[in-house]
């Protein structure tokens, strides 16, 4: 079942968020299992079923990176496994570059503290830089769907991924 | 989840830690990564150009246990091998050397990838060169 044609809701990218809350509220009554209590089983069952899509697909939909996931896993892309063919050298570099950065600080003086702050509200802003460029590059996929808007988004994604785990190491260091 | 004493070995006293001038021509320098865990891995080869044999190989790994554990293994097993006989080696000989579980499997192919990587690399600057000195 696609979530988008479960949510009554063009497949798009850029998704109103107020738009797919509502319709999330709407089918929630819809299909609120007190409704369904004195119906017979097979009605009933197929409630609960409708529920549990319901609540998976708005996890899905309501987050901008996991319904771009979600759109490329549709697409034949795969996501769970992916490797480094599928990740932009310079990107790899970039990575490196910052992990070095990052064990350099944790060996450092006390200084290193201040440091890593500062490190922290850098990936923070680049993790944020790539949720505008995931934006900008769903609008360009909505306007014209194609096999390289995807790729690029893709591109992305494992981009933010890597950033969103350098926020997190660095984040547990400075706990 | 519990690590093998092999592993636990490579992790705790890693081999070959560290890095050579990429620019160097008789190195090549293999980086790989695996977004889903945010690893990223540098594996570098030393080649003697007269005899094709690799005489140095480091690498630099940030990631689990088992990714370093893979790449420190793999920088032993190049040491000695002709660049053909390194391009061989498969992720498998270090799953079965490390015995690594099948949740960490990927990490052993990465190492396999860096190696591939590195290797080719360097095959990549010697073309250069020849093409350079035959012009």
């Amino acid at each position: 079942m696609d979530y988008f044609s479960f949510f009554g809701l063009e497949r798009k990218l850029t998704l109103d968020a107020s738009r797919l809350q509502q319709r999330f509220y709407q089918l929630s009554k819809e299909y609120h299992p007190d409704r369904f209590a004195q119906k017979p089983a097979e009605e009933r069952l197929k409630a609960e079923e409708a529920s549990a899509i319901l609540n998976d697909g708005y996890r899905v939909l309501r987050d901008p990176v996991q319904r771009a996931e979600y759109v490329l896993r549709q697409e034949g892309f795969d996501i769970g496994e992916q490797r480094s063919k599928d990740v932009p050298p310079e990107l790899l570099e970039e990575v490196f570059e910052l992990n070095m950065a990052l064990e350099e600080l944790r060996h450092g003086d006390e200084d290193a503290r201040a440091s890593l702050k500062e490190a922290h509200g850098k990936f923070v802003a680049m993790r944020a830089a790539a949720d505008e460029e995931l934006c900008a590059l769903g609008r360009r996929y909505d306007e014209t769907p194609g096999r390289d808007a995807l790729q690029q988004i893709r591109a992305l994604l494992n981009r933010r991924r890597y950033i969103r785990n350098l926020v997190a190491e660095v984040e547990k260091e400075l706990a | 989840m519990a690590y093998s004493d092999k592993v636990l070995d490579h992790y705790s006293n890693p081999r070959n830690v560290g890095s050579m001038d990429k620019n160097d021509p008789n190195v090549g320098t293999g980086m790989v990564g695996a977004p889903e865990c945010g690893d990223v891995m540098k594996l570098q080869v030393k080649v003697n150009p007269d005899t094709g044999i690799i005489e140095d190989a480091k690498f630099k790994t940030f990631g689990c246990g088992s990714a370093i554990a893979s790449s420190s293994l793999a920088t032993e097993m190049l040491k000695g091998k002709t660049v053909d006989e390194a391009l061989a080696i498969k992720n498998t000989e270090i799953v079965n050397e490390l015995a690594l579980p099948p949740v960490k499997i990927h990490c052993s192919v990465l190492a396999e990838d860096a190696i591939k990587a590195a290797i080719t690399n360097y095959k990549e600057k010697t073309a250069k060169e020849q093409a350079a000195v035959t012009l």
